[in-house]
């Protein structure tokens, strides 16, 4: 959705423009210099500008007021904390909507590492086939929160889905996963888990760069495979493991598509899989509070930040970088 | 290495390039400009606007907008071509989508600033786009006459008053309407429901359907507002009044536990079933995905479903006295209160309402023609089997139907998905009909504070 994470690559570009300016020193010529690759990069900027710079500070403004959409900016009104004193002590669904997020995050983002690094594991010795694996394994996260996946989750995982089909081949009678509010959400988070290809090949490049010396000083140590795993697998790995909890964490708080798909846009049944982007979407577009769906946004964008800053300071105690001066 | 790359340089070597400079200087921003400018204009140009229209024979061009499916879509696309045959100066640009999301599209398009002139709308949002002053007051075209609503049916035009201003124009007639599965009942020979059974002999009607066909006799309505609305009406009470509720949390929890008593009977299906159908969705309906004898809908979705079902399907009136329903505007057409050809716009709602030929092309399909001469027209001509089932119960119906509510006030739509939430915590046992009547009149509340 729009909320998109993926780091970009351009942003590179005005920071080493400047650098080049500051090299070059004054005058006119460095001016004119400036100014055409200002000009070359004003589609992107314009973009960045308008399409994200100023739709974000603007809406912390709304964050203030009571937007509704349909009103005019011009008769908006100023209602200061309002609206985030109503997100904190005066909306049940808010923090409803909170919890959900939480759970799914916690249960969703360590399980779908899990299964990465399993598979990864796996995928990295050499067999005949492991490249068609690879790729098969990687599959899934191609389709991404892509709508049309959403779908046919829902089918599967239906009362009458091809799920329940398969339990009662095994005699089991199903439930009616999507549809059962105990459910709903650990359905959600069976398809975020089962899209862990993204991971998966990023595991897989950092397993190969384990340098194979180190296994093999292990095991001459004496060293069995599950030591192996923990004491060299396992630290050499921890900037990729890192890097990828703090990514696929921003990914599951933001989860929207599937929720979305799966409850015709409600958060049902009885707001089970109301995610926190859901329940701004549904605010700010369907309840047409788009002045206390702004300040929803804001205190996610803090949320986030914090939670990144938090695995950012704990990394210094478990991310190993091999490559620093750091023994 | 050092004066071949001029962008490198440093001050001393560019001073003695200076000849060439502007040259270069010229070409390097003429490239730029070139590269960057479609990028620019090819995204402004999405938004460009056709001016007003003061000579009546100026070209216009009409944006239009409206939710339905493709059936909706030809229809309407025949009709405003019609118009256009007429008026050959006035195109139209036609959008339209599914009613889920319509409503999120439409509320953006206004705050982007590009609204279309004229829209389709429903009782669940009119108040609250006319009360933020979005739509355009129709009285003084209706005054003038080039709105014409003489033929109206009084209550139907005065449905899209909302503080006393004409904020909507019918495009339709339509009302409740309990659809049933035909074919099954008399496959079984199980007796028909009628218009006039009680709530308890319709649910007494629906456990006997369970028994018998093993298909839940009944959808239960209890999160369907419009079925809560016609039951409230009955017990003398109403969905709104003035800007408050009308009801209070006893009514809701006898609502809940009416439909409790249904499910414990197993005239219903089970809470999952019950919430597929709680959908909008026309085709999950459960009287067409066959979980449910009964889907509780209105009357002029009657031929939508048939075309999502091989089973023949009767319609009534919800159970009760059908005085508590009443001619409802189907939906609505509006003018974009900013919109730049408001007079045209008007017009063409003239036309879609007052045109026989217009008329006769869209048929039923936004509920029974608000004209009524040309509902007579309409009904004499129609041969699809659908349409006439829903145009005689509604011709049965206008001879019973009780005075018009007020239209739903502004925060409507969220006591609606409120009504839902309350009514599946009770369906799915996660609280009682008491707790989840209590936190529906809680969230309503807040609602429409």
């Amino acid at each position: 959705m729009a909320l998109t994470t993926a780091p970009d690559p351009t942003r590179r570009g005005p920071g080493s423009d400047r650098a080049h300016a500051e090299r070059r020193g004054p005058g006119r010529f460095r001016h004119s210099e400036g100014l055409a690759g200002y000009v070359f990069l004003s589609p992107w900027l314009i973009g960045l500008m308008g399409v994200t710079a100023i739709p974000m500070l603007l809406s912390l403004y709304l964050s203030f007021t009571n937007y509704d959409i349909l009103t005019p900016f011009s008769e908006v009104e100023w209602v200061g904390l309002a609206n985030y004193e109503r997100m904190f002590t005066a909306d049940p669904s808010y923090w409803h909507a909170v919890r959900v997020t939480l759970t799914f995050a916690l249960i969703a983002v360590p399980l779908k590492l899990a299964a990465a690094l399993g598979v990864a594991l796996l995928l990295n010795r050499a067999w005949r086939g492991v490249g068609l694996f690879r790729g098969l394994f990687y599959l899934p996260s191609l389709l991404g929160g892509s709508v049309a996946l959403a779908i046919v989750w829902v089918n599967m995982f239906n009362r009458d889905g091809a799920f329940n089909s398969l339990l009662s081949l095994f005699g089991i009678t199903g439930k009616p996963w999507v549809n059962d509010p105990d459910w709903a959400l650990e359905t959600l988070m069976v398809l975020a888990i089962w899209q862990f290809g993204a991971p998966m090949v990023i595991f897989l490049a950092g397993l190969k760069q384990v340098p194979t010396e180190l296994y093999e000083a292990a095991s001459v140590d004496g060293a069995g495979r599950f030591r192996q795993f923990r004491n060299v697998t396992l630290p050499m790995l921890s900037p990729v493991i890192f890097f990828n909890l703090v990514l696929e964490t921003i990914n599951g708080f933001q989860g929207f598509t599937a929720a979305f798909v799966l409850s015709n846009g409600t958060g049902g049944p009885v707001d089970s899989t109301l995610m926190y982007t859901l329940n701004l979407y549904i605010t700010g577009f369907t309840d047409l509070n788009m002045g206390y769906a702004s300040a929803m946004a804001w205190v996610f964008l803090l949320a986030i930040a914090v939670i990144t800053a938090i695995f950012f300071s704990t990394g210094r105690f478990w991310v190993h970088y091999s490559d620093g001066e750091d023994r | 290495m050092h004066p071949a790359t001029p962008p490198t340089t440093d001050a001393p070597v560019g001073r003695a390039h200076r000849t060439p400079l502007p040259r270069r200087r010229l070409l390097r921003g003429l490239l730029a400009v070139t590269v960057a400018a479609p990028l620019m204009f090819g995204a402004a140009a999405c938004g460009d606007d056709d001016g007003g229209a003061a000579d009546p024979n100026a070209p216009v061009k009409l944006s239009i907008f409206w939710w339905g499916g493709d059936a909706r879509a030809k229809l309407t696309e025949d009709a405003l071509a019609l118009y256009t045959k007429k008026h050959p100066n006035v195109t139209f640009e036609k959008t339209w989508q599914a009613n889920q999301g319509y409503f999120d599209k439409l509320a953006t398009l206004t705050a982007g600033g590009n609204p279309p002139d004229l829209f389709q709308i429903d009782d669940n949002y009119l108040a609250e786009y006319a009360a933020r002053n979005t739509t355009l007051d129709l009285t003084s075209y209706q005054k003038s006459g080039k709105l014409d609503t003489s033929k109206f049916p009084e209550s139907l035009w005065q449905y899209g008053v909302v503080d006393g201003k004409l904020a909507g124009l019918a495009a339709g007639e339509n009302t409740q309407g309990l659809v049933y599965n035909k074919t099954l009942l008399t496959k079984n020979n199980l007796p028909e429901p009628t218009t006039g059974m009680s709530w308890e002999e319709h649910i007494a009607w629906a456990e006997q359907v369970t028994a018998k066909t093993k298909v839940p006799g009944t959808q239960d309505p209890s999160a369907d507002y419009k079925a809560f609305w016609v039951w409230l009406r009955q017990q003398g009470k109403d969905l709104y009044k003035g800007s408050e509720l009308g009801f209070t949390a006893e009514d809701v929890t006898k609502w809940f536990d009416l439909w409790k008593g249904a499910r414990d009977r197993k005239a219903t299906p089970t809470a999952d079933v019950i919430h597929e159908g709680n959908s909008s969705d026309i085709t999950k309906q459960l009287v067409v995905t066959g979980k449910s004898a009964t889907s509780w809908v209105w009357a002029n979705q009657m031929p939508d479903l048939k075309k999502n079902t091989k089973d023949e399907l009767g319609v009534i009136a919800y159970p009760g006295d059908p005085s508590a329903q009443w001619a409802r505007a189907s939906m609505y057409w509006s003018v974009f209160k900013g919109s730049k050809n408001k007079d045209v716009a008007v017009d063409v709602i003239n036309f879609l309402n007052n045109d026989q030929e217009a008329v006769k092309l869209l048929g039923t399909d936004r509920g029974l023609p608000s004209n009524q001469d040309l509902r007579r027209v309409v009904s004499d001509d129609t041969t699809d089997p659908a349409m006439k089932q829903s145009i005689a119960v509604e011709a049965e119906l206008t001879q019973k139907f009780g005075k018009s509510p007020q239209v739903p006030i502004k925060g409507h739509s969220k006591v609606r998905s409120e009504l839902i939430k309350a009514a599946e915590n009770a369906q799915y046992g996660r609280a009682t009909t008491a707790e989840a009547a209590a936190q529906f009149i809680e969230a309503c509340k807040s609602a429409i504070a």
